[in-house]
C-alpha cells in the first residue's frame, strides 16, 4: 500500500527506511488507522525521524491525496521496493521476517532470484488484501475522497481548530520553522548555534584515567586494568571575515556575530574582521573599515590550523576580483587583486569555508554566478542554512 | 498479532491531550515500539510518560539520562566493592561466592524483572553521548539484555512502554531513530493553552485566563531572548497573579504593565530585555 507514497518521499529527500514502511503496513494491519487524518498521523510518526522534515512530508502528504488519485502500486515499483527489501534482508534477516511474518529459516533456502519473486508474491498478497478488504481505507484506496465525511478540498470538519482534516493540517505547514531549507533567520539561530557546537576537536586517547583504572582493576580482581581517556585538545581559533559591503547583506552580519558571541565558549579565540565585496591588502576590525586596518599579508603568522569562515554573498562585478585595480571602495590602496588575496587566505588556512547567504540553488543564475563559481575555485562553499552550516562544520573539523 | 488487553490511554485531569498525540501514542503502544518525544522544554514531554503511567494504572520507571551515564549504567550494577568487603570480613548473610547476589538492577533492569507491564521513561537521552545510545539500541529491540559476570540473559517479562525524551541537544544516531516512533511536540497554540490552563486551574476567571494567555503570547516574542517562558513558567505565573490581592485583571498588560516579570524570565539578560520590551510597547 502507498508504495508511491514512499518512493515520492524519498525522492524529496526524506531518508525512510523499507523497514520503517513495513512497520507502516504492520500498523495498518493493527486495525489502527481509521481515517485519513490517522494515517497523516501514524505515517508521520513512524515514517518520519526529525521535526526538520516534518514539513517536507506536509507537503508531499498534500500534493499526493489532494492532487493525483491514487494508482495502485505499479508491479515495477513493487520490485524495486523488493530490492531495497532485499538489501534490507542482507543487513537484518530476523528483523525483515518478522516484519513479514516468515520464518527465516525457511528464507535461507531461497536463492535471491526467488527471494525476490517469493516477496513480490508475498508484497502482492499484501496488496490485495488491502485494496479488497473493508478495514480502513477500503476502495479508497484508489481514492481518499469522500471517506469518512472528508471533503477532497480539505473543509474542515467539527468546530474545533484540531479537528481538521488531515490535508488542511498537512497544508497549514506548521512544522515551516523546522524546515532545514531557507535562509538562516533569528528564530532558527539556537539550531544554527547547536550545529556550531559541532566545531570542537577531541583529542587521541592517551591520557591515563586513574579513577576508571581503579574501579577497572577492583572489576578484575586485582589484575591491573589500564583505562585510557581521551586527551583535552585545544580549542580552536577561528578568524571571521564579513562582508558588510551591500545592503544585501546587512541581515547576515549581525546574525553571523550573535552566532559566533554565543558560539565564543566552544572556541579559544574568535576574530572578526570586515571587508566590502572582496578582499584586498587590509581588511578591517571596525565594522566602518576605517580605524583598524590590518594587513592581510599580516595572516601568515597566524597559526595555520586555525580555520577561516568567510562570510560574503561572493556577489561582484568580474572586475572586481580579477583586475590589480578592482577594488571599488574609494582611497583604498590596492596591490593585487581579489582572487590572489583570496588564494592567499586559502593557502595561509588550508581549513577554510566559505559561508554564502545566497542559496545554493541560486548560485548558478544570480547576478553575481561568475563570481561566485570562481571563489568556489578557491573555497568551499556552504550556503548559510542550517543544512549548509552542518556542512560547513563538518568540513571544517577535518584534520 | 498479540492481543491488545491495554485500553487506550486517554489523558489524565491534569495532562490535557492533544488528539494527535494520542493517536500517536496509542499505535506506539500497539506497535510495542519506543516513542521518541522532542521539543522544546515545557511543552509536556515528561509529563506524558506520568500521564500513560497513570491513565492505564502503570508503574512508572524513571531514568534520568546523565551526561557521564554509560548504558551498563542504565541495564545493572555489579558492585564489586561490597564483594570485596564481605570477602574480607565476612560479615554479612551474602554469599560472596555468588556473584549474582552483588548484581543490582539499574532503571532498565527494573523494568525488565517487573512482574507486570510498567512505563519506562529514558529522560533526556540526549544529554548521554551516542555510544550510549549505541549500546540501547539492540536492548530495546531484543528487550533483553546479558550480565556479564554471570553469563545471564535478562529478558523483559513484559515489553515496557518506552518513552523517551530529547531535548535536541544533540543529534540522534540514525540506526536508534530507526527504532523508534518520532514526534515533535510543538509549543502549544493559544487554544490548546486556554484547556491547559482549564485543566490546572479549574476555577479561574475567565477574563484572568484570556488577557494572562495573550501576554504570554505577547511576552514569548519579546526578541533576542534566550530562554522563551514556557508553560511551566505560565503556570507559576498565574499562582503569583491569584495569590496577589492587590492584582486586578483590567490592568493586566494595559501601559506595559506585567507584574511578576521574574517568574516568567529567569535568566537576568532576559529579563533585561524583556524590561526594555515592556517599556516601548503602550498596550500589550
Amino acid at each position: 500500500m502507498f508504495v508511491p507514497f514512499f518512493y515520492q518521499l524519498r525522492n524529496v529527500g526524506i531518508p525512510i527506511t523499507p523497514t520503517a514502511f513495513l512497520r507502516l503496513q504492520k500498523a495498518l494491519n493493527l486495525g489502527l488507522v481509521n481515517s485519513l487524518e490517522d494515517f497523516y498521523i501514524t505515517a508521520r510518526t513512524i515514517l518520519i525521524k526529525s521535526e526538520r522534515y516534518f514539513d517536507l512530508y506536509d507537503k508531499i502528504f498534500a500534493q499526493y491525496f489532494l492532487g493525483v488519485e491514487l494508482k495502485s502500486p505499479e508491479e515495477k515499483e513493487l520490485e524495486e521496493l523488493v530490492r531495497s527489501l532485499l538489501e534490507e534482508w542482507l543487513k537484518d534477516p530476523k528483523q525483515l521476517a518478522d516484519f513479514l511474518g516468515i520464518d527465516p529459516e525457511q528464507l535461507k533456502k531461497y536463492s535471491p532470484d526467488e527471494l525476490i519473486k517469493y516477496f513480490l508474491e508475498k508484497l502482492k498478497e499484501q496488496t490485495e488484501r488491502h485494496d479488497g478488504g473493508d478495514s480502513w481505507i477500503g476502495t479508497a484506496g484508489t481514492s481518499p475522497v469522500g471517506h469518512s465525511g472528508i471533503h477532497p478540498g480539505g473543509m474542515r470538519v467539527g468546530g474545533s481548530s484540531r479537528n481538521k482534516s488531515a490535508i488542511k493540517v498537512a497544508l497549514e505547514r506548521r512544522w515551516k520553522d523546522y524546515a532545514m531549507d531557507g535562509p538562516l533567520d533569528t528564530s532558527s539561530i539556537s539550531e544554527a548555534l547547536k550545529r556550531l557546537r559541532h566545531l570542537t576537536p577531541s583529542g587521541p586517547k592517551d591520557q591515563l584515567n586513574i579513577r576508571e583504572t581503579i574501579y577497572q582493576t577492583v572489576k578484575n580482581a586485582g589484575e591491573i586494568e589500564i583505562v585510557f581517556s581521551p586527551r583535552l585538545k585545544d580549542k580552536l581559533k577561528v578568524i571571521l571575515m564579513m562582508d558588510n559591503g551591500g545592503w544585501s547583506m546587512d541581515p547576515y552580519i549581525e546574525l553571523c556575530r550573535t552566532l559566533f558571541k554565543y558560539a565564543n565558549d566552544n572556541f579559544k579565540q574568535v576574530k572578526t574582521y570586515y571587508f566590502h565585496n572582496c578582499i584586498y591588502d587590509y581588511v578591517y576590525e571596525d565594522p566602518q573599515r576605517r580605524a583598524k586596518p590590518r594587513k592581510t599579508l599580516d595572516f601568515v603568522r597566524e597559526e595555520p590550523d586555525t580555520r577561516l569562515i568567510i562570510v560574503g554573498d561572493a556577489s561582484m562585478a568580474p572586475y572586481e576580483l580579477t583586475h590589480d585595480q578592482g577594488c571599488i571602495e574609494y582611497g583604498e590602496y590596492q596591490t593585487k587583486s581579489g582572487l590572489h588575496w583570496l588564494k592567499f587566505l586559502s593557502q595561509t588556512f588550508p581549513h577554510s569555508a566559505w559561508l554564502n547567504p545566497k542559496l545554493k540553488e541560486e548560485w548558478k543564475y544570480t547576478a553575481g554566478s561568475y563570481t561566485i563559481a570562481r571563489i568556489r575555485e578557491i573555497f568551499p562553499m556552504f550556503d548559510l542554512t542550517l543544512e549548509g552550516l552542518e556542512q560547513a562544520v563538518n568540513h571544517l573539523i577535518k584534520k | 498479532m498479540e492481543k491488545r488487553r491495554l485500553k487506550e490511554f486517554e489523558g489524565t485531569k491534569t495532562y490535557v491531550l492533544d488528539p494527535e498525540l494520542k493517536k500517536i501514542v496509542n499505535i506506539s503502544i500497539a506497535l510495542e515500539m519506543p516513542l521518541l518525544l522532542k521539543g522544546e522544554p515545557g511543552t509536556g514531554k515528561t509529563l506524558l510518560a506520568q500521564a500513560i503511567a497513570e491513565d492505564l494504572g502503570l508503574a512508572l520507571i524513571v531514568l534520568n539520562v546523565k551526561s557521564n551515564m554509560k548504558a551498563v549504567d542504565a541495564l545493572y550494577q555489579y558492585d564489586t566493592l561490597t564483594r570485596l568487603n564481605d570477602a574480607r570480613f565476612g560479615d554479612s548473610k551474602r554469599n560472596v561466592k555468588n556473584i549474582e547476589e552483588y548484581i543490582r538492577m539499574g532503571k532498565i533492569g527494573q523494568a525488565f524483572v517487573s512482574e507486570s507491564k510498567v512505563v519506562l521513561l529514558i529522560d533526556e537521552i540526549d544529554k548521554a553521548d551516542s555510544d550510549f545510545q549505541d549500546d540501547l539500541l539492540d536492548v530495546l529491540d531484543q528487550m533483553s539484555f546479558d550480565i556479564i559476570e554471570i553469563d545471564k540473559i535478562i529478558k523483559a517479562k513484559h515489553r515496557p512502554i518506552v518513552i523517551i525524551t530529547s531535548n535536541a541537544k544533540k543529534d540522534l544516531s540514525d540506526p536508534f531513530l530507526g527504532r523508534c516512533n518520532f514526534h515533535h511536540i510543538a509549543f502549544p497554540d493559544p487554544d490548546m493553552m486556554h484547556k491547559i490552563i482549564k485543566a490546572h486551574f479549574p476555577d479561574i476567571e475567565q477574563n484572568l485566563a484570556n488577557s494572562a494567555i495573550k501576554v504570554f503570547y505577547q511576552m514569548r516574542k519579546v526578541p533576542n531572548v534566550e530562554k522563551k517562558p514556557s508553560t511551566r513558567e505560565l503556570i507559576n505565573w498565574l499562582r503569583a497573579l491569584l495569590l496577589d490581592p492587590s492584582f486586578k485583571t483590567k490592568e493586566l498588560g494595559k501601559n506595559g504593565n506585567v507584574p511578576y516579570l521574574g517568574v516568567l524570565f529567569k535568566k537576568s539578560m532576559d529579563l533585561e530585555q524583556a524590561k526594555n520590551y515592556l517599556s516601548r510597547v503602550e498596550n500589550l
